[in-house]
């Protein structure tokens, strides 16, 4: 009677970490983390380039999402909690930090931006 | 149980949140003479940390229990950090314009929250100097990216708040995008570190990789990608070479005592973590009782980890200099020789556990040190009310301030390493640990780097003195506070006295490193340990 349920629960494990999905997984996490950081470094718009980088932080949040997975372990989920906090966090300082400089210059352009360089 | 002890470690460091709170309700009080306190009350704050520190870090229980790699490294770094928390709020408190204050408050003036930041600049430096006390107390990955974040999103607000001007926006937009990125970089080398090792804790990824490293495969691979993604991103934090971009246009942007915030504070939460990352990965000179009950010494990094770690302390050397021997602005000069010391610092991490990290601490103590001296004297004065930037600025001071020209060339002196001052003893112990570990080619390029370097050096300190004063370097006057240029003098005397304390201070960072798990095998690996600084004492 009881082995019956704990059997399924092992087989449905089994499938949730079946390598194929793993591996799907990952190969898109690092898809999205090199899409964010090429973006990061080709976009000059300066929301563009911070939704870079949040794109970056969810490559990891998958990666991070995965291999909890495959390890069975719980960890590595909470991890990603904190990563989407301090992702949050961020973007509020961002955004602070774009509408400042946006009041200045009232452009989004980071070329605009080129006072300090070597002389 | 754990959990107690736990806080216990961080009592220093949830003081200075309180303090935190407490200076940004402050800093909106109404009255004058409480927001004027501000300053002081962040000191208190900081000395109560510090006190706390020598009494917590005397607890064995607590040390026992923390679960952490170095269990005793907080002592020296939080009472560091503190210490140059001290002065850099000395050096802070001319950030904002009293005059201006004075003329909101008999209202001839319109209010502009801009300029009056001084409670949310001392909360910040707070809350950033928290962070990397909690840079030490990191057992797992989490910790160590929350801290990290921690000591680095205040400043990010700080650098936008020290000056009303386009270019501290700049600057601070610059360095908010490249520090996000380098954040993100880390955090995929954390998460492959995850993948390869089922763990986020410390000490239980250290036993993985060790069977891993003892097993015929060795080390997984992407264990390996993940540690070098890892250090790629915190090398942001110590400014070393990939990610050393940002470090001049930064400094230059932000204000005086800004820049010295920015060039001490985040290389001591980085080179802490790479301490602790690197303790993780495996350091030499270590023993350990692997899961199947065998005891195993660690061979130390894995040798793409340790090939990397090399070629940045080259790089990031070499390049620092070449940028420095360029420069006309002080600022960006400062910048490029933290890049430099910063490579002179990773011989610590190449040479390892031994000896390196003991260094390494050390030098750091040193370079904060030189660099507080010289960002008092920066921070000391003016020129119409803008900061002192370029070298066009220093000409003929030392007729004018002879003290202030003085403090400039004891502070260029100790970098350069010029031998009574505490800069010396640093180099001399980080080259001596670099040999002694076997790394004699790396110490070579760092000498070399450390001739070169000196041209720049006595530049700075040679044209107070040698060129004629000009009308723009006569304009340059005493800044409205006293506080910086009292900084200037006590860390340049500091710099000649600390060295009398060589050897206890070099004592104090070596117990930092060896405690508990670390002492024994230690003790029975190696013969003789000699320090160099009882080398010193005998020669």
């Amino acid at each position: 009677m009881s082995g019956t349920p704990t059997l399924a629960l092992a087989a449905e494990a089994v499938e949730l970490i079946n390598p194929r999905t793993i591996q799907i997984c990952l190969v898109f996490s690092a898809l999205l983390f090199s899409i964010g950081l090429f973006g990061f470094l080709t976009r000059r718009n300066m929301i563009v380039m911070f939704l870079c980088t949040e794109l970056m932080f969810q490559g990891v949040a998958l990666a991070m999402v995965t291999f909890s997975r495959m390890h069975l372990d719980i960890s590595g989920q909470v991890f990603v909690i904190f990563i989407l906090t301090v992702a949050a966090a961020e973007a509020a300082l961002a955004l602070g930090l774009v509408v400042l400089l946006y009041r200045r210059r009232t452009t989004l352009d980071v070329g605009a931006w080129s006072e300090l360089k070597e002389c | 149980m754990e959990m107690v002890e736990k806080l216990t470690l961080i009592t220093p460091d949830i003081l200075l949140f309180v303090g935190a709170v407490v200076v940004a309700v402050l800093g909106l009080s109404g009255s004058r003479t409480i927001r004027q306190a501000v300053p002081l009350i962040t000191g208190l704050f900081l000395i109560g940390s510090v006190v706390v520190t020598q009494f917590v870090y005397a607890d064995p229980a607590a040390l026992e229990s923390s679960g952490l790699l170095f269990p005793k490294i907080g002592g020296y770094v939080k009472s560091l950090t503190g210490v140059v928390g001290l002065g850099l709020v000395a050096l802070g408190t001319g950030t904002v314009d009293r005059a201006y204050e004075r003329a909101v408050a008999s209202g001839s003036a319109a209010f502009d929250p801009l300029r009056v930041v001084r409670g949310e600049y001392h909360a910040f430096l707070l809350l950033s100097l928290a962070g990397v006390m909690l840079v030490c107390n990191a057992t797992d990955l989490i910790w160590l990216f929350l801290a990290l974040e921690l000591s680095v999103l205040p400043t990010y607000v700080m650098v936008a708040l020290s000056r009303n001007n386009r270019r501290a926006n700049e600057s601070a937009i610059k360095y908010f995008f490249l520090g996000a990125m380098s954040t993100a970089l880390f955090l995929y080398g954390f998460a492959m570190l995850y993948g390869a090792t089922g763990s986020l804790n410390f000490i239980e990824i250290r036993d993985v990789l060790a069977t891993q490293a003892a097993g015929e495969a060795g080390i997984a691979p992407f264990a390996v990608v993940g540690m070098g993604l890892a250090l790629l991103g915190i090398f942001f934090k110590i400014s070393a070479v990939p990610m050393h971009v940002y470090a001049p246009d930064v400094y230059e942007g932000a204000s005086n005592p800004m820049t010295g915030f920015l060039s001490i504070v985040p290389k001591i939460a980085g080179f802490v973590a790479i301490i602790v990352l690197c303790g993780t990965f495996g350091w030499a000179g270590r023993e350990q009782i692997t899961a199947a009950g065998t005891t195993m010494v660690q061979e130390g990094l894995p040798a793409p980890i340790s090939a990397m770690l090399w070629m940045v302390a080259v790089l990031t050397m070499t390049l620092g200099n070449i940028g420095a021997l360029l420069q006309k602005s002080i600022k960006r000069l400062v910048a490029y020789s933290g890049i430099t010391h910063s490579g002179y610092m990773l011989i610590g991490i190449v040479a390892g556990t031994e000896n390196g990290t003991d260094a390494l601490l050390f030098y750091l103590a040193a370079y904060s040190l030189g660099n507080l001296a010289l960002f008092g004297v920066l921070a000391g004065l003016t020129r119409m009310g803008q900061d002192i930037e370029s070298f066009d600025d220093l000409a003929g001071l030392w007729r004018t301030r002879p003290r202030m020209a003085t403090m400039m060339a004891l502070a260029a002196g100790s970098f350069v390493g010029m031998p009574p001052l505490i800069g010396f003893w640093g180099k001399l112990m980080v080259f001596i640990a670099g040999v002694e570990s076997g790394h004699v080619v790396l110490v070579c390029v760092a000498a070399v780097n450390s001739a070169i370097s000196s041209w720049y050096y006595l530049h700075l300190a040679g044209v107070p003195v040698v060129r004629m004063s000009t009308p723009r370097s006569e304009s340059v006057t005493n800044g409205p506070r006293m506080a910086p240029r009292l900084v200037a003098v006590i860390c340049g005397v500091g710099l000649l006295v600390v060295p009398v304390f060589t050897t206890p201070l070099y004592e104090f960072a070596r117990t930092s490193m060896r405690y508990g798990e670390l002492e024994e095998p230690a003790a029975r690996s190696v013969a003789s340990p000699t320090t160099p600084g009882r080398e010193l004492d005998q020669g």
